[in-house]
């Protein structure tokens, strides 16, 4: 039955003239102390965005100590030789700012953001956090058992624990990455000042640090402001750390996290793949769109928009880390949930789109929106300058050049159809696929195991 | 059509200005123009929320925003989604207590391909809504909810709070996400009839925002929504009126397999749009905003017996807000030790007030988060709308923070005197069990309804997210 309507309809409009746009190339430069220097200068953004990178990568931590970064850069806001901890935190906050630090396998990051009248003050912060941190014993006992404490929440997370268990089940156990990044109740549980400060000691300098400021940044002198702030840090030189390869066992197989009860399985399905280096990227992005980028891709069209299993299913393509020489490696995988009784024929519907896809390959129409969205976005996804500037730090610690992203949406929109689904094929394998579902074992194991997509085994916790 | 306001920017508000329309057919326009990035934002409120729904019925008002998504007369299928995402832009819709949204980011030469969308689905949309489309989008929502509040670790917080604050019967008793009896309940012709009753032009407001020529934006507006018939006979919403005081200590001790014990409560505050309810958001941002409020400092630094503690503000304009409490333990710390320095801290703070610092703290954060909220085209058009709809005055968006700004220490700890207190709060505990007796449990109160943002919930206590539900 339809409805009787009575607007005026008019047909689709047109698109105007395209204004145009590019990615906003930052001007590189170096203080006195070794530090690199990239500004950008983003009119009307009047909350400037901070980034700092440190080379201290999670591989550099100490046998047994997995998680001392992190200590180390929570610790970085626990107070400095000027202001105790409770004190650091209300000095910026009284700018209005927001501090946030964190490790991961490229290194350390600090993400300042503050209105830019209050940049002088909050920028001084930064870099006493930077250039004189306490470390206070009692401080780092605090985070140390802060960060015990949080461990539980995490592995009751359905999304968090998959995570963790994909990264045991891909890499070997003597790497890093094999571990989580934050570290275990074990080895965080033996991280104290000493450990922190050896930490810094050894891998955190500003000769091979960067920091990354983008905002409106008319009328403030920046060169001044960083001599006077970030200038004061010291520090031997440094060469920059050899980055290990990145090795994983992408055989296909199942692992179930059991969670009795459970009303949903988290899937996360993934393997190790192509970085930013690889010429394969742009092909990459475009065919993982295509697959699965959002709510009409090819996976979501199914699994949610015509069966229902779920709320969403997302395939995604995110940098573990990369080297200079282009050994490093991305993790290409799939994620999502799916109610706990449709768990089978939602995985049996996603491998037939896999298998759909090698077969058939995508159309120049799906290829065609994919370059649409993918570059049309990028003036709406980089309007505040914290995302301009989480890119540009991201490229920095990711070795590739100041032009990177601008040029990525060139080679995006020279991609065709036929690389693109050559890279989606060859980046999601039916058979090299490590899956992971966080659900309720004693209902979901049998349906999984008689689709045929890999041993399955069962663990708690 | 303009109504007066001309284009000139009032004190305090950042230099950014907007103008206000209205079509014969009594859709409200405001247009804001910002030519610094080439993209417009496309905004459109409907003054309805889940506060509008009957009973047994919870949970209609957000279905019904996922089938805005299913096409109507000229878009067929997933046509919302495919056209703006194939045009460079992005989109969403998300449902609350008082008002459901749905809005479009686009490159600045797309805007009216958007204006175009959402004139067709708001004047056609049951040329092409359908059961399957129902039925498909029934089973979403229901993933939705298991995956973002059955599923997860106190997960049930948000729904059982909201139930203690506001009483049985009450417009804002349930969430909008709505429990899962009802939306296995509801009908197409639930969804028809809410369409007929609350998807009206002189029911919305639509905000169009960023670099746009605002002469040709409102020649479209006027070519593609102004033939869509206005509707009368929406129902007023019950009374969400409530007396200041709840006079009594709401309690529900919740035995579930968590991680950790908790302590949540949300206390009944002043409505939104009132300078009362601006003092009680700087109240909550001393207590316990960010890593230097006192909470922070006492439980979390000192005592050391919480893993993280913090206050959030729900605003709410037709009911008392909510002053939102949370606290997980750290190790095996008992409630009542967090319980008893809680009140401490607040009758303190009732007491003294805040120190020109905390104030001068408070004051800073709250305008860095406007300067967040204003500072894109998409969050401005949100806020333009909000306060058109709520408060009949879009330009109360672009002064609110001054408003903020204006607030006295004297009104900051008067609010906290007369409402931050043990009988005017709902209290949740929550008490681990082992996953042996608590399986069981877990699985029964995932059939009955919960609500909350857990994931990152020992982050701190985040209400804002925590009542809307979106189709994405």
């Amino acid at each position: 039955m339809t409805e009787l309507v009575s607007m005026e309809f008019h047909p689709q409009p047109q698109p105007g003239e395209a204004r145009p746009w590019a990615f906003p190339a930052p001007e590189r430069g170096s203080l006195d102390n070794g530090l690199t220097v990239l500004r950008c200068h983003r009119p009307g953004q009047q909350v400037v965005a901070v980034e700092i990178h440190l080379d201290a990568p999670l591989d550099a931590e100490p046998t047994g100590l997995d998680g001392v970064a992190t200590i180390m850069a929570r610790a970085f806001s626990e107070g400095t030789d000027k202001h105790s901890a409770e004190e650091f935190a209300a000095e910026l906050e009284r700018c209005g700012a927001t501090l946030d630090s964190h490790a991961d396998h490229p290194g350390v990051r600090l993400s300042l953001e503050v209105p830019v009248s209050r940049l002088p003050k909050a920028l001084g912060l930064l870099a006493d956090a930077l250039r004189a941190p306490a470390f206070v014993d009692s401080e780092i006992e605090r985070l140390v058992r802060n960060r015990l404490d949080e461990i539980p929440h995490e592995m009751a997370n359905p999304g968090r624990r998959a995570a963790k268990e994909l990264s045991k089940e891909l890499f070997p156990a003597t790497s890093r990455m094999s571990r989580p990044r934050q570290g275990t109740e074990e080895t965080v549980a033996g991280i104290d000042s000493a450990a922190v400060r050896a930490f810094y000691e050894k891998h955190v300098r500003p000769a091979t640090a960067t920091v990354v400021v983008v905002g409106d940044l008319t009328g403030t002198d920046l060169d001044a402001l960083l001599a006077d702030t970030l200038g004061a840090w010291t520090g031997s030189s440094g060469e920059p750390r050899p980055v290990p390869p990145v090795v994983a066992d992408d055989t296909g197989r199942v692992v179930i996290v059991d969670r009795p009860g459970a009303v949903q399985t988290q899937l996360l399905i993934g393997r190790v793949g192509a970085d930013r280096h690889d010429r394969v990227w742009p092909a990459q992005v475009l065919g993982t769109y295509c697959l699965g980028g959002t709510l009409t891709s090819r996976l979501d069209k199914v699994l949610r928009e015509e069966k229902g299993y779920t709320y969403g299913v997302r395939a995604f393509g995110q940098v573990l880390r990369s080297a200079p020489d282009g050994t490093g490696a991305a993790m290409l995988a799939i994620s999502g949930s799916v109610d706990t009784p449709n768990t089978g024929p939602a995985l049996a519907d996603l491998w037939n789109e896999l298998r759909k896809l090698a077969a058939g390959g995508l159309t120049d129409a799906e290829r065609d929106i994919a370059v649409q969205n993918l570059v049309g976005v990028a003036p709406l996804k980089f309007e505040t300058a914290a995302a301009v500037a989480g890119t540009l730090a991201d490229q920095v610690e990711q070795h590739l050049p100041d032009d990177y992203q601008a040029t990525l949406y060139r080679q995006l929109a020279a991609t065709g159809t036929v690389e693109a689904t050559a890279a989606a094929v060859s980046a999601f394998p039916v058979d090299r696929l490590v899956t992971i579902l966080v659900g309720d074992a004693a209902q979901i194991a049998e349906p999984v195991k008689a689709l045929g997509i890999g041993e399955v085994t069962v663990v708690t916790g | 059509m303009p109504m007066g306001h001309t284009a000139t920017a009032e004190a305090g508000s950042g230099g950014l200005t907007a103008t206000e329309h209205r079509l014969d057919n009594g859709l409200r326009v405001v247009l804001s123009e910002d030519h610094l990035t080439p993209v417009a934002a496309v905004c459109l409120w409907y003054d309805v929320g889940s506060r509008h729904e009957a009973k047994g019925r919870t949970g209609l008002a957000h279905l019904f925003e996922h089938l805005m998504f299913q096409g109507s007369k000229q878009v067929d299928g997933n046509g919302h989604f495919e056209l703006v995402q194939g045009a460079g832009g992005s989109l969403n819709g998300t449902t609350s207590f008082e008002r459901t949204n749905y809005f479009e980011t686009m490159p600045a030469h797309q805007l009216e391909l958007a204006l175009w969308l959402e004139a067709d689905r708001m004047g056609s949309l049951l040329a092409a809504l359908d059961d399957k489309s129902m039925e498909n989008q029934r089973d979403v929502v229901k993933n939705e909810r298991r995956q973002r509040y059955d599923n997860v670790p106190y997960g049930t917080a948000f729904e059982k709070l909201t139930a203690l604050a506001y009483p049985e019967g009450h417009p804002y008793h349930h969430t909008p996400i709505g429990s899962m009896a009802d939306l296995d309940a509801a009908t197409l012709e639930d969804a028809r009839n809410f369409f007929r009753t609350y998807y009206a032009p002189n029911n919305a407001v639509l905000s169009v925002v960023g670099d746009i020529d605002p002469e040709q934006t409102l020649a479209w507006i006027n070519k593609y929504f102004g033939s869509i018939p206005a509707h009368d006979g929406k129902p007023e919403p019950r009374d969400g009126a409530l007396p200041d005081i709840i006079g009594e200590q709401l309690r529900e001790v919740v035995e579930e397999e968590v991680p950790a014990r908790a302590l949540m409560a949300a206390y009944r505050l002043p409505e939104d749009g009132t300078r009362a309810c601006d003092a009680a958001d700087l109240a909550l941002t001393v207590l316990g905003g960010g890593e230097s409020s006192r909470l922070y400092n006492r439980l979390v630094r000192r005592d050391r017996t919480a893993v993280a503690a913090g206050f959030g503000l729900l605003r709410l304009a037709g009911a008392p807000s909510l002053g939102w409490l949370d606290v997980k333990t750290s190790g095996d710390v008992e409630v009542p030790v967090i319980e008893a320095a809680v009140d401490e801290e607040l009758a303190r703070f009732a007491e003294e007030g805040p120190t020109p610092e905390e104030m001068e703290r408070a004051q800073a954060q709250l305008e860095r988060e406007w300067l967040d909220r204003l500072g894109t085209v998409a969050g401005r058009a949100d806020e333009l709308c909000r306060f058109a709809v709520l408060f009949g005055d879009p330009q109360l968006a672009l002064t609110a923070v001054q408003r903020v700004l204006e607030i006295t220490p004297e009104e900051v700890r008067e609010v906290a005197k007369a409402r931050l207190r043990p009988d005017n709060r709902a209290v949740l505990v929550y008490e681990p069990v082992t996953a042996d007796t608590g399986s069981p449990q877990a699985a029964e109160a995932a059939e009955a309804a919960e609500a909350a943002e857990a994931a990152e919930a020992a982050e701190a206590a985040e209400t804002t997210e925590e009542n809307e539900e979106s189709a994405k």
